[in-house]
Formats: structure tokens, C-alpha cells, sequence
């Protein structure tokens, strides 16, 4: 068989048009700032003022707008047209956007139900009205999607699936007669060890996006249950947590990497210990939070505190102590140490971001008036304060993801925590980066994997924070 | 006459939303002459501040004028160029905000700040600026130029501020000053100062005026002509003594008849509020805008089309947007509800002797040493409210008045002295201590109205939120009925139950913090400035709600107010404070009328009433109140005192006054001999008509 080409029968007409487009943007963009220069430079008269900027600013600005337009355009009619032409037409990009069909399928869907729902959905809404949010929801959900259904994407196994004859091998390579295997192409080309680029990308979307968000969410559990108290109730054990936080700030995050995975320490058993301490945190937080709602509702706070109890102390055990009676929960050893480390470097930082707030809207009427009525710290921190926080800590939020998304691709990246084999961005860019210079896709896939996926995060964070503002 | 140096013609701005556009200001002219002070007064809502932006051509990027000019001194402000706007700006127009923060830079000194203006405008050298820095501070009215020009932002209280930033617009020699609500944010007495400022300094300078404000006291007091707004439109303007003795537009009578004169009693003569409510631009009715809040409403004339500013006879330059100002008879006052007996007053129910709370604050960081420093805050305070009487606490900020709520309301414990509820002595029991009986009993309403209500909270769970606190009710469905009870006694619609509090107006969420206090029955309520942050039409509404509440349940009502007009509306005795002191205390008549406390005095004559046969005595205090970390020895009100030489030996400096007992629960804290307080005269004076 032969290789594939990058765009397949579309090619001779999709690549000078994107070659147009591309050139038009380039020019406009040199252009418009010229123009607008020039504009501001004629000394603005009595007209120029009115109308804003200059005519020509104006062309070069619609001409900017058109081009960007064109390109985007390009690049939908390659996926589009990639999905749509005879299969043995196709190209990789086309091929890949086949693979990718669950992921259009489900992303249509949603920004579909969205659309409908706009109303009654409110921040999450107006985020589609917002450009910057809008793109960074997409980005994020076609990873979130690419995750979920990577079974269904990747055409081979992320690790066991080692194709003799495919080691570093470019784009496109058919496979090797006889072509028995699922697929026929390594759409992306194979890494040093015949594995299939593609699919181990699509696969590390689902590592990453495992660990990212719910190491977040922990590091947000134990920042927001000593964040509160601090801001709320000063004093000196404000002094003393916000000393810790600066404390764990200060210590320089690869050494501590380095430290947690040392085989001493982790034979002392220290990452477990931390474990054990960090994991408490999320039921501290959730047994608190009901016993203040519902201290005026005996049975229902029982009901609530003892299912809290009850299921977190399993999940608990488990996850912490790898000690699930039933032994269905359980972390492996070196995702556990990912997860302690990216918590325990997270949680200051969200710690202050909390203490601050807490600082701010504890001196709001309804706080007082909670205090009037004689509620108890703990519900006034967690029901009077923490809901009206929320706006900035969801923006931190969807920022923490990021900053966690690439510190998982440093730690893999180093080595740490994660199996060698380990289909993460991180441990293939690692592996990858030795021949970089001959073999660039092992390396470069997950790269853009992670810069995109952030980017996508931060323009979410963005708009979110546009919008919030708004309100 | 000369052209005058600002006219605005048929102004129209509009805001762009997420919803479309958003007419805010409609077809407004106006002119002002050189070296006039013109008033615009308005609700919030009303467009005024509007004006003010657009004429300094600072509407943000959603917002953009859509028709009419600006003219100043002749030129159209729409046709400049951005240079010269910014120019005309800079040298010929100047603002000055509500929030003095918002104008200073907090990282600089006062000095650079203001040396800065004629640096940048004339090229005036360093020498010749500081000069002129120092002779604006001096002009403005604070004492020790050289000391306050090395001084930062928040080293000075905020009514220095505001002076500074006054001195800071005066600077360049403006032809025009643009004051937008200056003294809100200010106490009385302060206010007061700065109003007499402005008023001096603009004919001082030749500077007009445009005095934004929804006091129409201070609008009296400082301008010569005025401008009422309703829902973006001018609805009323004229010279100012013409426009309140003889308006001709019912909304300007409505505002006049729902704010309290001297007169009103809560009675025999209360408040009239204005029907409906303030209408978003979007929902403007066609013809006047006023139309469905208006008692003269003629369908077929009103709504037929829109309407125009009509001469009003009588007076250069009185104009009024109504069509039917001729036919409508303007003495005439709706039948007044039939007068409701006042509740009798019954036993006293708290009664606080001797109560003093001192706080204790340390200076110096984490490195210097150590300073604890006595926050005097309140001083022997004894006073005792009954059974369904208001006693209203009088006094400016800093007085100790939110401290001794706190201490009543068990936030903080007292230092010394007794708080007596009925019959349990209550000092020393922190609120979590005091068993929801006792603390359902003692509530509170608290002041800003946008901060009253958790802002991500329904309205009903928060009041459904109380009353399980309170432990009324025994089931959830239960509690549900309560709450619907609740939202009637404070007369909302019920379905409000399920709106978010911003989808109340400030008049409706003030409602609900009522709601909320009387959850669970309390027999006394604190309440601290509750209307203050409200309009004016929507002030009396709920005042009168309090009242209404108080007489049906018998509740006792603490009304902490710096605003004296209501005080003297609601309240059946009054307790004037000063620097943690109870310097005045007694029935309202009393308090009211001389013999006054020379403080009271004081206090009283800087309320700017709007009523043009109001005389009053001007007195104006210099200075600032002392901190209470170390307060003067002697009478507290020593270093403002006028009254001081009348006591001999100097003895208010050195001892601290009796409480005097003037008659029948009059007491006033003060050396001054029965001969003095015999000499005082009434503040006000009531001019034959
Ligand atoms: S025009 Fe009619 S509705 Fe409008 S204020 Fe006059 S009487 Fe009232
Ligand atoms: S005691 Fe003296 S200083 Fe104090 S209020 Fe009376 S006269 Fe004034």
C-alpha cells in the first residue's frame, strides 16, 4: 500500500486555497496596524475623530476579519470534506477526522442542547455569545470527548499494540503485509518502540484528563477548609496556615517531586502518610457543610453525614491506604504520588485565593445578619460565603486544570510517578524528545495535545470571567 | 443675554446591552449660565448621572449619544476632536464623584497630586505649583496646608477627601464644575461644610455649578436653579425657590410630599407614597412617562402622544412637561387614611445602665513593636426602650452607634455595665449562647439594601432559612406558610419566594431583610439606617411598613439614623451620641426644640430641608470628630464646641459633664448653666407665608 499523503484527494484544491488564505492573513495583519498607525499619525480632524479610525484602518481591519474568517473556513472544510470523500480518498487529516466521529457527534450535540437551554442556563449560556469562551469550551470538550470515547478513536492499543517494522516511522505509513491488524495506517507514525502516535495521544487525553481535574478538585477541598477559617476567623491560626501555604510556596516543586518519589521515602511510606492526610479533607469538608445546613434538621443531617461518612470512608480507605475491604478501590502507587504531590502544591495557592475572598465578603450585611440570627461559624463560611465566591474560584478553577494538565507533563516528562510505558503527554514527550530532530511527531503530537487543551482552558477561564463580570 | 456656557439640546444617550438598546437619557436640554449653580435632581434610575458623563463624553463603550448637541461656550462638543475633548476637560470642565477614593491616587502624596494639574496644564514650574497647591488647600478649608499636602490619601478622613478632590477639579480654574451626589457618602455635619465650600468657592472662582444630587434640602440650599428628572426626561425645571413653592408637575410634588418636612407626622399627616413603581426605559409608556403613576392621569390626553417642556406662567424660564398643569388643583392632598391611634407604649423591655465597650487594637507589624491601643467606643451609656416605642440613636459615624447594636445583638461582649432584656441580664452572653428564644426576640435591618440578602440565595430559603433557625414551625410545609405570611406582612407578591435577590429593586430587598428580622417574632428590632440607602419615594414606603409592623405587633424599634427628618417623622424619643457618649436624651419634641445640646444644635442645622420657608441658623462645625483612641479630655464635644465659653474656668476642657436633667426624661450631657440653655433659639424658624 501506499503511504497516505497529508490531505488526500483534497488536497489539489483545499492547499492553495489555504495557501490564499493564509498569505491574505499574513499581509493584513502587517497591514492593519500601520493603517491604524497612519490613521492616529494624519492628525485626527474633526472627521477622523467621529468616525474612528482612518478608512484605510477600516479596510485592512475588514480585510484582517475576512482572512481570518477564510482560514477558519479552510480548516472546516478540510475536516468536513476529510469525513465526507470516498474512504480510499482520504487523507490523514481526513482519516483522523473519521476516527474523531464520535467526538463531532457529541460536541454538535452539546452545543446544540446549550444553544436550546441558553435561557435557563445562565453562565454557562452566555459563554456561547462570548467568542473567547466559546472556543475554549470547544477545545475543552473535544478533549473531554476524545477521553471518554478513546476506545472507539484509537484504531490501536496506546502500549500492547507493537507493530514490528512501524519503529519511527512518518505519517501515514501503512502497515507492514500482511495487514491483518484493525487499521491499516499509523495515521501519525510510530514512536521508537512501533507504537501508534495517534493512539497514544488520544489515549493520554484520558490519563491526563483523569488526574487533572480531580487532583483539582481535591487541592480545591483543602484549600477551601482552611482558606475559610483563616479569612474568616483570623487571628493566629490565620497566621499560622498562611505561613504553611508560604511555607509549601516557597519549596521549589520539582525537588519535591524528586523527594516523594525517592525510593526511601516512598518506603518510609511519607507519600501514603500525605495521602492520608490530603484525602481527609474532601470528607472533613462535606461532613461540616451538612451538619451546619441541617443542624435544624436532625434526621435528614444523620441520613446525610452517615452516607457521607459511610461511602467516603470507603472510598477512603481505598484510595489512601490501598485498603478497600472489598477491594474494589484502589490507586496504583505511582498515580497515587502524582496525585499527592499535585494536590499538595495546589492547595496554598488555593488557600489564598480563598482566605482572600473570605476576607472580603465576611464584612457584607448578610454575613452580620447570619450572625444575628445566631448561626455558627461553619455554616456562615460555608453557606453565607463560599456560594458567593464561587465566580473567581470557577476561573481559578479552570486555570488550575491547565497549570495541572502541564505540571502532569513536566512530572512525566522527568520521569516521576507515572509508568514508563504510560500513554501521558508528558512520558511521551520524554521518550520522544532523543530524536526529535529526525522523528518529530512522537514527541510533537503530545505536545500540541497539551498546549491545546490549556489553551483551551485559559480562554474558558477568560470568558468566564468576562461574563461573571457582566452580571 | 449672553449665551449661556453650557447647553445641552434634546439629548439623547443610549446604553447597548445584551438585551438591545437602552434609551437612557431622552430629549433633555438645559442650559446652564456662566457662574450658575443648576441642580439635578432625580431617583436613581432617572438618568441624571447620565447627563453628567455625557456631557464630559465619558460613556464607557457601551454607552453612546444618539441625537441632541453639548454645546460649551458655543462649540459643539460632538464635532471636537479627541485632543481637544480631552483639553476642554482637563482646563475648562472638571468632576467631582461620590466616592473621593475613586478620584485620588492612593500610592501618591496629596501635594504631587495636586501639583500635578497646573504642571500639566499651564507648565507651571515646581515652585510656582506648590504655591498654588498650598492656596487651593487653604481655599478649601483645611487647616494646615503644608502638613496635608505631605499627607496620603488615606491618612485623611473622608470628608478631607472630598475636600481635596474638590480643590484637586478647582486647581485648573474650571468654568465648569460637575458635582455628581459629592456629600452621600459623607456625614451631615460634614456635608454641610462642603456644601457652604462649593457655594463659596463658585462664586469666589465665577465657576458654575451642575449639582447632581436626590437631596433637594441641599439642592435648595446650594443652586439657583434646578431640574427634576423622571425616567430620562426633564419633567420640571425653573429657578429653585419658583420650582418649590409653586411646581407644576405632579412627580415633582409627589417627591416633595414622600420625603418628611417639618409637619409630617407619622399619624396625623404621614408620608404619601408614590403608587407603581419606577418602570425600566424599555417598558416607557407612549406619552408621558409619568403617566401610570400619575393622579391626574386623563386617558386619551396623557398617553396620547409625547410631550413637551411647556412655559409655565409666572416665571421666566419655568417650564414643566405636563399637560395638564393648569387644570390640576395643587393644594389639594388626597384624604389622609383614617388616622391611626399610636400604639401605647408599654414596659420598658431593655434597659441598658452604665454599658461600656472598649476594644483593644495593636499597631506595628510583624518587625516594630507591639502598641495596644484602647478603642474607647462606647461610654457609660444608660438609656432604656419600651414596649412598641422607637427610640431613635442619633449620630454621625464614629459615635459608637454600630458598636452598641453589636453589643445588644450579643456580636461582642460589653466591657462593663448591664444590658437588662426584660428581666435577664445579657451582657456577658455572646448571641450562640443566648438560646434561639432570646435571639429570635433581638433582630436587626440593616442598611445597605444590597447587601442585606446573600446574593445567591432565593429570597424565600433565606427567610425559610430563619425561621428554622428560629425554631418556628414544626414541618417544612409549615415553615412554607409562615414564609408566605411573612411576604404579605411586608407586602411583596408571593412568588417572590423564588427570585434571586438581584431581581429586586433596593425598596424590595429592604422589604425582605424586614421579613427576615421578624421571622420569629421579634419584639425588638434594631435597625440600622434602614432606609438611608433608598430613594426618596421609596423611603417613606418602607418606613411607614416599620411603622405599620411596630403598631400591629407591639415592637420595639431601634432606629439608628443620621438622618434627622426621618428621626423626627418616626421616632418617640430620641438619643443623640457623640464620641461613644450619650450626649442627648429625650422625647422627639423635646430633643427637637431648644434647649438644645450644643451638639444637637449643631447637628440640627446642618439638615438641609427642603422648604423654602424653613429659616434656620447656620452653624458650622470645624473640624473633624476626635478619634475615640483618644478622646479630649474633658466633655467629649469640647474641640467643636461653640458653646464652650459660656462655661467658666474652661471647665469642658478638663471634666467630663453630668448627665443634666432638663424635665420629664429630658437629659443632656453638658456644663452649660440653665441661663445659657435658656439664651438657645430654635433652629428653625417657620417664615410667615
Ligand atoms: S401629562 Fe398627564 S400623566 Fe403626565 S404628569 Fe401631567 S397629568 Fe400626569
Ligand atoms: S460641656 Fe462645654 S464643651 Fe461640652 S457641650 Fe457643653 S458647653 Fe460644649
Amino acid at each position: 500500500m501506499e503511504p497516505l499523503s497529508w490531505t488526500g484527494a483534497l488536497g489539489p484544491w483545499l492547499v492553495p486555497t489555504l495557501e490564499a488564505a493564509l498569505i491574505a492573513l499574513a499581509l493584513a495583519a502587517l497591514a492593519h496596524p500601520l493603517a491604524l498607525l497612519a490613521g492616529y499619525r494624519m492628525g485626527p480632524g474633526p472627521e477622523a475623530s467621529r468616525s474612528g479610525p482612518g478608512r484605510a484602518a477600516r479596510l485592512t481591519g475588514g480585510l484582517l476579519r475576512l482572512s481570518l474568517w477564510a482560514l477558519a473556513a479552510v480548516i472546516v472544510a478540510f475536516l468536513i470534506g476529510g469525513l465526507l470523500v470516498q474512504p480510499d480518498a482520504k487523507g490523514i487529516l481526513g482519516r483522523i477526522a473519521t476516527r474523531l466521529w464520535p467526538v463531532w457527534l457529541s460536541l454538535g450535540a452539546s452545543f446544540a442542547l446549550v444553544a436550546l437551554f441558553r435561557r435557563r442556563l445562565g453562565l454557562v449560556g452566555h459563554l456561547l455569545g462570548n467568542p473567547a469562551g466559546a472556543v475554549g469550551l470547544a477545545l475543552v470538550m473535544f478533549w473531554v470527548f476524545a477521553a471518554l470515547f478513546a476506545d472507539q478513536i484509537a484504531p490501536f492499543d496506546p502500549v500492547t499494540d507493537v507493530i514490528a517494522g512501524m519503529k519511527n516511522k512518518p505519517p501515514g505509513t501503512p502497515l507492514p503485509p500482511p495487514g491483518d491488524a484493525a487499521y491499516g495506517y499509523y495515521l501519525l507514525g510510530g514512536d521508537a518502540l512501533a507504537r501508534d502516535v495517534f493512539s497514544r495521544a488520544v489515549a493520554g487525553a484520558r490519563v491526563v484528563l483523569a488526574i487533572a481535574p480531580a487532583a483539582t478538585v481535591f487541592a480545591f477541598m483543602v484549600g477551601i477548609t482552611l482558606g475559610l477559617p483563616a479569612g474568616y476567623l483570623g487571628g493566629r491560626l490565620d497566621i499560622l496556615l498562611s505561613f504553611l501555604a508560604n511555607l509549601v510556596l516557597a519549596f521549589p516543586v520539582i525537588l519535591l517531586f524528586f523527594l516523594l518519589v525517592t525510593p526511601e521515602i516512598v518506603a518510609m511510606g511519607v507519600p501514603t502518610y500525605m495521602a492520608g492526610a490530603l484525602f481527609l479533607f474532601p470528607l472533613i469538608f462535606l461532613t461540616i457543610l451538612w451538619n451546619s445546613r441541617f443542624r435544624t434538621r436532625p434526621p435528614l443531617r444523620a441520613a446525610l453525614i452517615g452516607a457521607t461518612l459511610g461511602l467516603g470512608g470507603w472510598l477512603y480507605a481505598g484510595l489512601a491506604w490501598n485498603a478497600d475491604p472489598l477491594g474494589i478501590v484502589s490507586m496504583p502507587a505511582g498515580v497515587l504520588i502524582v496525585f499527592v504531590s499535585v494536590v499538595f502544591v495546589n492547595a496554598p495557592s488555593v488557600f489564598r485565593i480563598v482566605r482572600g475572598l473570605t476576607l472580603d465578603i465576611r464584612t457584607r450585611d448578610y454575613v452580620a445578619a447570619a450572625q444575628t440570627r445566631g448561626e455558627g461559624p461553619w455554616y456562615i463560611m460555608l453557606w453565607e460565603i463560599l456560594p458567593n465566591a464561587r465566580g473567581p474560584l470557577l476561573v481559578d478553577f479552570c486555570l488550575r486544570i491547565g497549570y495541572t494538565t502541564i505540571l502532569l507533563g513536566t512530572l512525566g516528562f522527568f520521569g516521576l510517578g507515572l509508568a514508563p510505558e504510560s500513554p501521558d503527554w508528558g512520558t511521551s514527550i520524554n521518550a520522544g524528545r532523543g530524536l526529535l530532530q529526525f522523528v518529530p511527531f512522537p514527541p510533537l503530537v503530545p505536545a500540541v495535545a497539551i498546549m491545546s487543551l490549556v489553551l483551551g482552558l485559559n480562554l474558558l477561564a477568560d470568558g468566564l470571567r468576562e461574563e461573571s463580570l457582566k452580571e | 443675554m449672553t449665551a449661556p456656557l453650557l447647553e445641552i439640546d434634546r439629548l439623547s444617550i443610549a446604553f447597548t446591552t445584551r438585551r438591545g438598546d437602552i434609551p437612557a437619557v431622552a430629549d433633555f436640554s438645559l442650559s446652564v449660565a456662566t457662574g450658575e449653580a443648576v441642580g439635578l435632581v432625580g431617583e436613581s434610575g432617572c438618568g441624571k448621572s447620565t447627563v453628567a458623563l455625557g456631557v464630559m463624553r465619558d460613556l464607557g463603550r457601551t454607552g453612546r449619544i444618539t441625537g441632541g448637541t453639548i454645546r460649551f461656550r458655543g462649540r459643539d462638543l460632538g464635532t471636537l476632536s479627541e485632543p481637544e475633548l480631552r483639553r476642554i476637560r482637563g482646563n475648562d470642565i472638571a468632576m467631582v464623584y461620590q466616592e473621593p477614593m475613586a478620584s485620588l491616587n492612593p500610592a501618591l502624596r496629596i501635594g504631587r497630586q495636586l501639583m500635578e494639574v497646573p504642571r500639566l496644564h499651564r507648565g507651571a514650574s515646581r515652585a510656582e505649583a506648590r504655591d498654588l497647591a498650598r492656596e487651593m488647600v487653604a481655599d478649601v478649608g483645611l487647616p494646615d496646608p503644608d502638613r496635608i499636602l505631605n499627607a496620603y490619601p488615606h491618612q485623611l478622613s473622608g470628608g478631607q477627601q472630598q475636600r481635596i478632590v474638590i480643590a484637586m477639579a478647582l486647581m485648573s480654574r474650571p468654568a465648569l464644575l460637575i458635582l455628581d451626589e459629592p456629600t452621600t457618602a459623607l456625614d451631615v455635619t460634614v456635608e454641610a461644610a462642603i456644601v457652604d465650600l462649593v457655594k463659596g468657592l463658585g462664586r469666589k472662582y465665577g465657576t458654575a455649578l451642575l449639582f447632581i444630587s436626590h437631596n433637594l434640602g441641599l439642592v435648595l440650599e446650594a443652586c439657583d436653579r434646578i431640574c427634576v428628572m423622571y425616567s430620562g426626561e426633564a419633567v420640571e425645571q425653573g429657578p429653585v425657590r419658583h420650582v418649590f413653592d409653586r411646581m407644576r408637575h405632579p412627580y415633582t410634588q409627589a417627591l416633595f410630599r414622600s420625603i418628611p418636612l417639618p409637619g409630617a407626622d407619622k399619624t396625623t399627616r404621614p408620608l404619601e407614597t408614590i403608587p407603581g413603581s419606577f418602570l425600566m426605559p424599555q417598558d416607557r409608556p407612549r406619552g408621558c412617562n409619568f403617566g401610570p403613576r400619575c393622579t391626574h392621569f386623563k386617558a386619551g390626553l396623557c398617553d396620547a402622544a409625547a410631550i413637551a417642556m411647556r412655559p409655565v406662567p409666572g416665571a421666566d424660564d419655568h417650564q414643566a412637561r405636563c399637560l395638564r398643569f393648569e387644570e390640576i388643583d395643587w393644594q389639594s392632598r388626597p384624604p389622609a387614611p383614617e388616622a391611626t391611634a399610636p400604639g401605647e407604649v408599654g414596659a420598658p423591655v431593655l434597659t441598658v445602665s452604665g454599658l461600656r465597650k472598649y476594644y483593644e487594637v495593636s499597631s506595628g507589624g510583624l518587625f516594630g513593636r507591639r502598641r495596644r491601643k484602647l478603642v474607647r467606643a462606647n461610654e457609660t451609656l444608660s438609656f432604656e426602650a419600651r414596649q412598641s416605642e422607637t427610640l431613635a440613636i442619633v449620630g454621625e459615624s464614629g459615635c459608637g452607634k454600630s458598636t452598641l447594636a453589636k453589643v445588644l445583638l450579643g456580636l461582642e461582649t460589653a466591657t462593663a455595665g448591664q444590658v437588662l432584656l426584660d428581666d435577664r441580664e445579657v451582657q456577658e452572653t455572646p448571641i450562640q449562647k443566648r438560646g434561639p428564644r432570646a435571639v429570635a426576640d433581638l433582630q436587626m435591618v440593616f442598611q445597605n439594601p444590597f447587601d442585606t440578602l446573600n446574593p445567591s440565595k432565593r429570597v424565600g430559603g433565606q427567610i425559610l432559612r430563619a425561621l428554622e433557625v428560629f425554631g418556628v414551625g414544626a414541618t417544612r410545609r409549615a415553615r412554607r406558610e409562615r414564609m408566605f405570611e411573612l411576604l404579605d406582612l411586608v407586602r411583596l407578591p408571593r412568588d417572590f419566594a423564588d427570585r434571586m435577590p438581584r431581581q429586586l429593586s433596593g425598596g424590595q430587598k429592604q422589604r425582605v431583610g424586614i421579613a427576615r428580622a421578624f421571622a420569629g417574632g421579634a419584639r425588638i428590632v434594631v435597625a440600622d439606617e434602614p432606609v438611608s440607602a433608598l430613594d426618596v419615594s421609596v423611603q417613606a414606603a418602607v418606613a411607614d411598613l416599620l411603622m405599620d409592623i411596630q403598631r400591629t405587633r407591639r415592637t420595639t424599634l431601634i432606629f439608628i439614623s443620621h438622618d434627622l427628618s426621618i428621626v423626627r417623622y418616626l421616632a418617640d424619643r430620641v438619643m443623640v451620641m457623640y464620641l461613644g457618649h450619650v450626649v442627648e436624651i429625650g422625647s422627639t419634641a423635646q430633643v427637637f426644640a431648644p434647649p438644645y445640646h450644643p451638639y444637637t444644635e449643631a447637628l440640627l442645622s446642618a439638615v438641609p430641608i427642603p422648604d423654602t420657608r424653613v429659616e434656620k441658623t447656620r452653624i458650622v462645625l470645624e473640624g473633624d470628630v476626635p478619634s475615640a483612641i483618644d478622646p479630649p479630655p474633658g466633655c467629649p464635644f469640647q474641640t467643636r464646641c461653640h458653646w464652650k465659653d459660656r462655661v467658666p474656668n474652661g471647665l469642658c476642657a478638663r471634666e467630663l459633664p453630668p448627665m443634666v436633667e432638663l424635665g420629664s426624661g429630658h437629659r443632656i450631657l453638658c456644663h452649660l448653666s440653665a441661663e445659657a440653655l435658656g439664651e438657645m433659639e430654635p433652629v428653625f424658624r417657620l417664615a410667615a407665608e
